[in-house]
């Protein structure tokens, strides 16, 4: 039976399409935004998370890893080496005060389905469903359009957040079973593009247009985090797509908000520092309204 | 995964400011009652003796008391105020009778319409009638002429009020405060004597009635208001005798009059909890004795002004269904939206069928109201009390957590199940021989509340001597959650899976978990618990609630008692605590446990839509007196349209699902910290627990963990 990689399932969400929508979060994604906001997201594998003010040094962890990736220093503080874990799990079994938790899980199209189906009648009420996001959804193509065959029979409202990242025969694959996108459009400059999230935009400027160009529901959504793409070229170049694409819906801006940051800590990734946001630049420009 | 942080697309939005529809004037009224300015003025009763009293019989000595406080009670006009009528002695906050200083009633709605309909005149025509009949023994001729008096006295008040209005017309020294003062002495002239013919008399004679009951310190609620003053502003409206904005003005100085105890020293729940409440819920919408909707201008009138004052006491309750009209929906949900938590809703069609099951007539249950708090009653014409225990405590005797003794051993899960169904049954059965061996409270007898509870002056008996139709004792369960969380980790860790003995558990809680900490963290973590949609932990929760109701249905009863199954725990979960000890769940000893039919704190892991199915997959067409749900939300959850797109959904599904009542407090757990720290800066934020309300930074330290405690659901 197929299977996706899922590192969240969020419910009652309002911020991710029309009404109240479960987010289902699928691992692994090929961009590397310096931004990210779920870094846990990225790696296709699971990820170990470490909570230190969980952790009492209780050293179960240690005995119970074959890989040494639970050791301590010197100064008795514990330090995971997550070069070495392979994910097997067996140190969050272990440990006796949930400071570790193995983030991406293997679950079929029914797991998945049965967690939406404690929400259905809050989507009928509300004119929601289902947004999947990640990671990017369409990194795990054959999944996607399984569940959302599943979810499609069901009578539940789908959307996939998407960077546009992924071959347009993958968007090909979902189109039929999919009610709509959330398409980010991070930086009109590919170069720039390049700089911010690892590939250039060529490929997501193309799939936009030929999803636009099909009569998909497209919204286009626009990260902005300040000092990095909020210069006036790329709200314009946005703005000018806009016009000659008629059918795409928004810009919605999408500030950015440093959360991600805090997750640093847990997975072991170096913090990035950029400056807070600087909402007057933005002005006039709606937020995700719908 | 419940507590790993994923963002979704966070917005930043500012929300419109709420339309401003009031004057200038009433805010400004508003920020004086809110801020306690008038609270604060209150005085202690300083004239009479109330020993001059002694050796009359209860209800006379009610009676007098009132006719003391008629007469001489402090009088607190103002012209710039569109109503009359002031509700001025400290002893009545204290939920005492002022003068008597004897305990007063509160959780009760009653039936003030009467007075529309009739005026006092006619309600004193009925008390002559009753007593020409000449059937009645002494003492109930004697409590009637009591009632008598209760009625001349409130005469005698309303006239003090016309003759200080007329002074103070008369010194005025503008023909604007003239003006003001004439309007009002017209509004006065023929009611509450008389019935009100228009919108006007109709809500000073509402107010009036009300606001005396309170001076005398018994604190009615008053119910269905929209209901009572709705056809007097149609008829009106229809005549272009007022507008729209005029009566909602007056609607406004009924609410900001309303909270005139705000600041009152020693007000009751202040030594308690840290903020006052003196139960006076409002019900709005739904239908009437025949089936017809309710809904009207004073629903929507209401609503504004609670929307645009955020005034929190009175709480509001709207009675909604499948039949709610969209524009309500979103108007309730705008209200809920601005936080503090002052509109919740209850499932109509199912109060009704649960009613009618446990007996009451159709007509009666289409009445229902609450009782002040958010307890469903027939108004009018019900005596309630209710009678709270922890369910937990059961079972923990049960286990013997407390003791040192032998380890109970169950062969099965069933054979533990029947022992504390049985340990259930059993204080269930103590609490039934407690209730039918109660005494009428002489100390509480009011003659004056009785003349506006049906029966009470045909059978010549008071409120609190079995006058009303309906004498309700409503057991009500706390701790349910944890019960059945409980024995549900104990049916999978030890008869399904296999994984711990019984005796290891309970010497693992009888340590309060100390050097038990895998297996505390393997109850904790290793099953889904109720509020998260579980079938398993769910359908636990759902036997326990039937054997609950079914046990309880059973119960013997003698005379007239009424025993309506509810379940809550307000906020004793916080002084149950206390006794409380380890859990089953992997819960520390003295933790704060699941409110009402809620989940446990920190065990819910599927978002507030679990929590929701949870508690709806349960029967409570079996629960008359029903059971509250609180959620907090978190602001930014519910920011922009689709914010309140998402709320509407969300009270649709419960009601759509079968929830009984539900109270949405829109507030952060930051917010709430905040306010902890510089309350100060929060002076009127609202938190609301079920039937009660509270301005957050007056509550006591304990109250804001609590409440605090209860956020955990706010995800943003």
């Amino acid at each position: 039976m197929i299977t996706g990689r899922v590192f969240d399932i969020q419910q009652f969400c309002t911020h991710d399409g029309p009404g109240i929508r479960t987010v289902v979060f699928l691992k692994g994604c090929p961009l590397h935004c310096v931004w990210c906001h779920n870094p846990e997201g990225i790696a296709p594998r699971p990820i170990l998370s470490y909570l230190e003010a969980r952790c009492t040094g209780c050293l179960r962890c240690a005995e119970a890893c074959e890989h040494e990736v639970h050791q301590w220093n010197d100064r008795g503080k514990h330090v995971v080496n997550r070069d070495r874990c392979i994910g097997c799990g067996r140190c969050v079994t272990a440990c006796p005060n949930g400071a570790l938790e193995l983030v991406g899980r293997d679950m079929t199209v029914d797991d998945v389905l049965a967690r939406l189906m404690i929400d259905l009648p809050f989507f009928l009420a509300s004119g929601g469903g289902l947004t999947l996001s990640g990671g990017e959804p369409l990194s795990q193509p054959d999944f996607t359009e399984s569940l959302l065959r599943a979810t499609q029979t069901a009578g539940i409202h789908s959307l996939i957040e998407t960077s546009g990242f992924a071959t347009w025969s993958t968007f090909e694959k979902v189109l039929p079973y999919v009610d709509g996108f959330l398409y980010d459009i991070k930086e009109t400059d590919s170069s720039r593009h390049k700089e911010l999230t690892g590939q250039g935009n060529e490929r997501i400027l193309q799939n936009l247009r030929q999803l636009h160009d099909c009569g998909a529901d497209v919204t286009v959504r626009m990260p902005i985090v300040p000092g990095l793409n909020d210069h006036q070229a790329h709200l314009d170049a946005v703005d000018a797509m806009m016009a000659e694409m008629p059918r795409l819906k928004g810009p919605e801006v999408m500030p950015y908000h440093p959360l991600g940051r805090s997750k640093c800590a847990r997975f072991g990734f170096d913090d990035h520092d950029l400056a807070t946001l600087n909402l007057s630049r933005l002005k006039g420009r709606s937020g995700s309204e719908r | 995964m419940t507590d790993m942080l994923t963002i979704s697309g966070g917005q930043v939005r500012t929300e419109s400011a709420t339309e401003s529809r009031l004057s200038q004037e009433t805010h400004d009224l508003a920020a004086k009652y809110q801020a306690g300015i008038v609270g604060r003025s209150m005085k202690r009763c300083a004239f009479g003796d109330p020993k001059s009293l002694d050796g009359l019989p209860p209800a006379t000595q009610n009676a007098k008391a009132v006719e003391m406080l008629a007469n001489h009670a402090p009088l607190r006009i103002d012209a710039d105020e569109l109503l009359v009528g002031s509700a001025t002695l400290l002893e009545a906050t204290w939920h005492q009778v002022p003068f008597l200083n004897t305990p007063s009633t509160s959780h009760v709605t009653v039936s003030l319409e009467k007075l529309l309909r009739l005026g006092y005149a006619g309600l004193r025509e009925q008390v002559s009638e009753r007593l020409s009949r000449g059937d009645l023994r002494p003492d109930q001729v004697t409590y009637l002429q009591a009632i008598g008096t209760s009625i001349d006295a409130a005469g005698v008040w309303h006239r003090r009020h016309v003759d200080a209005l007329r002074e103070l017309h008369d010194a005025a020294n503008s023909q604007q405060q003239r003006n003001k003062l004439t309007s009002l002495l017209a509004t006065m002239a023929k009611v509450p004597e008389n019935p009100p013919t228009n919108f006007r008399e109709a809500i000073q004679t509402l107010w009036e009635a009300w606001t005396f009951q309170r001076l005398c310190g018994n604190w009615p609620s008053i119910g269905r208001i929209d209901w009572f003053l709705g056809p007097y502003l149609k008829k009106d409206l229809a005549a272009g005798t007022i507008t729209l904005d005029e009566a909602r003005e007056l609607l406004a100085h009924f609410w900001i009059k309303g909270s005139e105890w705000i600041g009152a020293e020693g007000a009751f729940g202040t030594g308690y909890s840290g903020d006052a409440q003196f139960y006076q819920n409002v019900i709005l919408a739904g239908i009437d004795e025949n089936g017809d909707e309710v809904v009207n201008e004073v629903t929507y009138l209401v609503l504004d002004v609670i929307e645009e004052l955020h005034i929190s006491d009175f709480p509001i309750a709207v009675r909604v269904s499948a039949r709610t009209p969209e524009a309500l929906w979103r108007k309730i949900a705008q209200c809920q939206r601005h936080g503090g938590g002052i509109v919740s809703i209850y499932n109509e069609d199912l109060v009704i069928r649960a009613l009618t099951r446990f007996g009451y007539p159709l007509e009666e249950a289409r009445s229902f109201t609450n009782d002040g708090c958010w307890e469903v009653i027939i108004p009018g014409k019900t005596s309630f009390s209710y009678v709270p225990f922890d369910t937990l405590a059961i079972l923990q005797d049960l286990l013997q957590i407390d003791e040192d003794a032998e380890i109970p051993a169950y062969e099965s899960f069933e054979d533990l199940y029947t022992a504390y169904r049985e340990a259930l049954s059993v204080a269930l059965d103590k609490f039934a021989d407690e209730c039918n061996r109660w005494c009428p409270a002489n100390a509480q007898i009011s003659p004056l509340l009785s003349l506006f509870v049906d029966n009470c002056v045909e059978n010549g008996a008071d409120y609190h001597d079995y006058g009303p139709n309906y004498t309700v004792r409503s057991p009500h369960a706390g701790g349910l959650p944890d019960v059945a969380n409980s024995l549900h980790v104990i049916n999978q860790m030890v008869y399904v899976d296999r994984k711990a003995s019984l005796a290891e558990i309970v010497t693992g809680m009888r340590a309060n978990w100390n050097g038990h900490e895998s297996l505390q963290n393997r109850c904790a973590n290793d099953y889904l618990l109720y509020g998260n949609a579980d079938p398993l932990a769910d359908a636990m929760a759902r036997r326990l609630f039937d054997d609950y109701v079914t046990l309880v249905s059973q119960l013997p009863k003698t005379g007239d008692l009424l025993f309506p199954p509810g379940i809550s725990t307000f906020g004793r979960e916080q002084e149950w605590r206390n006794n409380r000890l380890a859990t089953a769940t992997g819960k520390p000893a003295h933790s704060i446990l699941a409110p009402n039919l809620s989940a446990s704190a920190g065990t819910e892991r599927r978002g507030v839509t679990g929590v929701v199915r949870s508690f709806c997959s349960m029967n409570f067409e079996a629960l008359p007196n029903g059971v509250p749900l609180d959620l907090m939300l978190s602001p930014s959850s519910l920011a922009g349209d689709n914010g309140l797109n998402a709320l509407v959904g969300l009270l649709k599904t419960f009601i759509q699902l079968g929830g009984w009542y539900l109270q949405i407090n829109v507030v952060d757990r930051a917010t709430l910290l905040e306010a902890q720290k510089h309350p100060d800066q929060f002076p009127n934020l609202t938190v609301r627990i079920s039937g009660w309300s509270a301005r957050f930074a007056t509550l006591c330290p304990e109250w804001q963990e609590m409440i605090i405690e209860r956020t955990s659901l706010a995800l943003s």
